[in-house]
């Protein structure tokens, strides 16, 4: 149970402090989710490079893990940019490699390394603590960018570390990202069909369902309306749930309404968030927001 | 052979289709519809419960205190976490929240005079607060639930605690039920429904779907309350362990849990038998939260559901607890299952300590029904005194076991005082077993 | 007129100061609610109370008396557990609004979200856009009227709740039934309208004779098993 937030750039400029918009938001909804942080935020495209974003170990990280996945990488090509900041590792790598290859490469270096996220234009940091720990760690408000998505996490049924942090990135999908307010209650029976299919789950929380979900029905062609519509039928229990991938931003709430989302445009810019405090706190009094219905479905794209 | 010989006729009964099963088939079989009754789960236990557990007094490792000369500690106090007024209590056994609709006027006002004679405190229950109780109740505890029967501002300001329930061990997850001849022109008036409904009343709070929203709602009860008295969150035991962590999360001063072994005025039989953990299992769970989190001892814990007896009570707090909610055993004191009036336990087609009946509202000792000619068996007065002894007795066997014990506080109780008899409640307790000075599956 | 800010100030101490100067027998105003929780609960005292912009949670909740205004839009929750008073919100009401209210008057003048009038045991609920799903569940007592439409689920479970929908329904609960109403309604409809509503809002809304009366069909009362077919949907 938690506190989401997103934002969506309508101009085509990416140079707007998105990270800020989005870290304001979640510092307002600090009070849903005292227990993790973590945002999804989209730069311009960077001459079509990936940009991967990648967990070393919940202890923070050392020179092995780092020289290991360098070493790994650098057999596919080389990696530029490379930096570690706050237990994450980040780089740059050809963005005409298989995505799935990379991430395989990466991961194979140890059972604690894990792709945190991987796109042409996404970047996911999350850790334990407070948006404003994270905003310390990785000054999130300097980041440039056209539009992202944030979580404050409130811990349920699972553990509270790093890789059960939100957003979660749809897994082996470039730039698609998702944050969940909810719970799915029928996880553990979507989970074991996708693992039948050899899907690697990371965590033991439900909202890395919605991730998977959205990637397989991503990649086999469903437009992002397509695939939020299919949840609705798909997905039980709980959920306001937003969905980020390159180019658009959209959300889905389920049928019963138990969990509130309330958004609101103008022609520039288009906002969504858990509670009225956190687009006030950012936009003022002026904006006109309304809280979604039960079964809406909303996408902005450019 | 002729059948006349004497081989003895042998009846072989199905282990699968008892006589119980072959009663429920046929009935439902005639009705259509699920079973309810009161009362609490009718299941044999074979579960880990509080009997699979022994104490260990002092002997020669330790040196126990004199019986009624050595005091004994029974002082209680709840809320200290954020509240203002926390809540002091002489003994740590406490009357739970049940209904004035599920009880009889006299059952409400016999508990609440019986618990404030000895310094134990009562609850409202579904359907709010009447009157008689806040005037016969030293400490009185609100509850808020669901269904918002009677809920009024200005009761939850004269009460000592706000008990903000999410749900009780007998029917986690759904809501109550008051059957037609328990919704009484007075009920009906307190609760503001028709005469006569079935009264369902709701599974989840009309305006909070979550812990996210029980922080805010938390907030706006202590606003309603000045910031003064403690705010308790009841839980039925289901997923122990994440509930209690939530509810400390959002704000709770005392977190209560209810385990499956907790009774009911009329739940489905099935809610009854089949869902929520055992209290045993569930003191466990919640305690290994608190501890989780940094918050036992700041955090009170309240145990409840089916404690019979200061023995319960004792390993209950000795595994963590810091007091103890009884509900059926105050009953079972007030007259309930007594061989009074047995014509018409018969009439019910049941017998003195075979009835589970408080659903019909034909209680035969007038504790559970809106009969007044009823209401006429259980004269105030007596009831009430009936309660203190119970709480007294109670209150007596918990310090007798803690000095045994060594200890000079009831509090001071704790699970190394015990050994389990049994390999699950080695397992689950983290006790020794008992001839292996080993904790099983450890 | 007493003036307050929000800013710089806990809810707490906001309420405290909102209590203190109804006290005094001034009518309050409170400036930049930012969509805060909690804001104006358990207010006992008469008097007028405007909150200049949004509200969070639970504003006004458990409320006894009071007359509320508030420009902009309101959480969840609104209301919740009045005994008396009165509630207005410019804007839009989230979900559960009126919820669990014992008495007084909730107006929303925009949209009300899912559940609007939950487990009302009595009071009046107007909304003059729609509702949200399943409005009205559960409803025990007193009345609610819906001028725009309402969404599914309308009515589900109620008791003696009195319904009213000047728009489309998208489709009843169990147990909703549609039913004649009576001059009486009509009446009150245009009374309780006319007496709660701008003249020009009022003005262009249905008329008490176009609205239609929701109640309770009155079979999940009491389980009989003839009437299977209506407890199947609702156990």
């Amino acid at each position: 149970m938690c506190g989401i937030a997103g934002y969506y750039d309508k101009s085509s400029d990416s140079t707007g402090l998105i990270g800020c918009t989005v870290l304001d938001m979640l510092r307002a909804l600090g009070c849903r989710g005292p227990d993790s942080a973590g945002v999804a935020l989209y730069h311009a495209p960077a001459d079509g490079d990936f940009v991967l974003q990648i967990k070393l170990g919940e202890a923070g990280h050392s020179q092995n893990p780092t020289e290991n996945v360098i070493a790994k990488v650098s057999a596919l090509s080389k990696p530029k940019d490379v930096s570690t900041t706050g237990g994450y590792l980040r780089l740059m790598i050809d963005g005409a490699l298989d995505p799935g290859r990379v991430a395989a490469a990466v991961e194979s270096t140890g059972s604690e390394v894990e792709v945190v996220s991987m796109g042409r234009r996404l970047e996911i940091v999350k850790q334990v603590g407070s948006p404003d720990r994270l905003e310390e760690t990785f000054r999130i408000s300097e980041f440039k960018g056209s539009h992202g998505i944030g979580h404050t996490r409130m811990s349920t049924e699972s553990k509270v570390d790093l890789s059960h942090s939100q957003p979660f990135w749809a897994h082996g999908c470039p730039d698609v990202a998702i944050v969940h307010n909810g719970h799915i209650t029928n996880y553990h029976k979507l989970r074991r069909q996708y693992e039948q299919h050899g899907t690697r789950f990371y965590t033991e929380n439900d909202s890395e369902i919605i991730g998977v979900y959205v990637a397989q029905g991503l990649s086999r062609g469903l437009s992002l309306e397509e695939v939020l519509h299919a949840a609705l039928a798909d997905w039980d229990g709980s959920f306001s749930c937003l969905v980020s991938t390159a180019d658009a931003m959209g959300f889905v709430k389920d049928s019963f309404a138990h969990k509130p989302l309330l958004f609101g445009e103008t022609d520039g810019f288009a906002v969504v968030a858990t509670e009225e405090v956190a687009l006030r706190a950012v936009f003022g009094s002026e904006l006109k927001v309304r809280e979604a219905g039960a079964r809406e479905v909303k996408v902005w794209r450019n | 052979m002729s059948e006349s010989s004497s081989t003895p006729r042998v009846l072989q009964k199905s282990g699968i289709f008892s006589s119980s099963v072959i009663e429920d088939i046929q009935t439902k079989a005639e009705s259509g519809i699920y079973r309810i009754r009161g009362y609490g789960t009718l299941r044999e236990r074979r579960w880990a419960t509080f009997d699979d557990l022994t104490f260990l007094p002092c002997s020669l490792t330790r040196i126990p205190l004199e019986g009624y000369r050595e005091k004994c500690s029974t002082k209680t106090v709840l809320g200290s976490r954020f509240a203002e007024k926390p809540i002091e209590l002489d003994i740590p056994v406490m009357i739970t929240g049940m209904s004035w609709g599920a009880l009889s006027y006299n059952a409400k006002v016999a508990l609440a005079k019986g618990a404030s004679e000895i310094g134990s405190s009562n609850t409202t229950g579904d359907g709010g607060m009447m009157a008689a109780e806040r005037e016969n109740s030293k400490t009185l505890i609100y509850e808020v639930l669901p269904s918002r029967y009677g809920i009024n501002v200005h009761h939850m300001r004269m009460s000592d605690g706000i008990e903000l329930t999410i749900g009780q061990g007998a029917k986690p997850g759904t809501g109550g039920l008051l059957l037609e001849t328990k919704v009484s022109d007075e009920i009906s008036k307190q609760r503001e429904l028709p005469v006569g409904v079935d009264q369902r009343s709701p599974a989840r709070h009309p305006d909070m779907l979550g812990p996210d929203d029980m922080i805010i709602k938390i907030e706006e009860l202590r606003e309603a309350t000045g910031w003064q008295v403690p705010i308790f969150v009841k839980l039925g035991a289901s997923r122990v362990y994440d509930d209690v962590k939530l509810a400390a999360k959002a704000g709770a001063d005392v977190v209560v849990v209810d385990g499956m072994e907790g009774g009911t005025g009329a739940s489905p039989a099935i809610f009854q038998d089949h869902t929520g953990i055992p209290t045993l299992a569930a003191v466990c769970e919640a305690r290994a939260a608190l501890e989780d989190m940094g918050l036992y001892g700041k955090v009170q814990l309240i145990i409840a559901g089916g404690i019979r007896d200061g023995v319960d009570a004792a390993k209950a707090m000795a595994l963590g607890a810091d007091a103890i909610y009884i509900g059926t055993a105050a009953l079972i004191a007030l007259n309930c299952n007594r061989p009074l009036y047995v014509d018409d336990y018969h009439k019910l087609g049941t017998e003195p300590h075979f009835c589970h009946h408080c659903h019909t509202g034909q209680c035969p000792v007038g504790v559970t029904t809106q009969d007044p000619e009823l209401m006429k068996r259980l004269p105030i007065d007596e009831a009430a005194e009936r309660v203190t002894n119970l709480l007294r007795a109670m209150t007596l066997e918990i310090q007798m076991l803690a000095r045994s014990c060594g200890k000079s506080d009831v509090h001071n109780l704790e699970p190394e005082d015990m050994a389990a008899l049994t390999p699950e409640a080695s397992a689950i307790c983290k006790v020794p077993l008992a001839g292996t000075r080993r904790v099983w599956g450890s | 007129m007493a003036e307050l800010t929000c800013e710089g100030r806990t809810i707490r101490e906001i309420n405290a100061e909102i209590r203190r100067l109804l006290k005094d027998g001034e009518a309050v105003t409170v400036s930049s609610p930012g969509a805060r929780h909690n804001l104006g609960v358990a207010l006992l005292e008469s008097g007028d109370v405007l909150f200049d912009g949004s509200v969070g949670y639970y504003c006004a909740g458990l409320i006894d008396g009071v007359k509320v205004r508030i420009k902009g839009s309101a959480g969840w929750g609104l209301a919740e557990s009045m005994l008396s008073g009165e509630v207005i919100v410019e804007g839009n009401a989230g979900n559960s609004a009126g919820a669990a209210i014992r008495g007084g008057a909730l107006v929303v003048q925009g949209d009300s979200g899912a559940r609007t009038g939950v487990s009302m045991k009595n009071g009046l609920i107007i909304v003059t856009g729609s509702c949200g799903y399943m409005s009205g569940f559960m409803g025990q007592g007193g009345k609610m009227i819906i001028c725009g439409d309402a969404a599914e689920a309308f009515g589900d479970s109620m008791y003696e709740t009195i319904c009213f929908v000047g728009g489309e329904i998208a489709d009843l609960g169990n147990d909703a039934i549609v039913a004649e109403s009576t001059d009486e309604d009509k009446q009150f409809l245009d009374a309780s309208l006319t007496r709660y509503l701008p003249a020009s809002v009022r003005a262009n809304l249905p008329d008490g004779g176009d609205f239609k009366k929701v109640v309770s069909g009155r079979k999940l009362w009491n389980f009989k098993k003839s009437e299977w077919k209506t407890w199947e949907q609702a156990l």
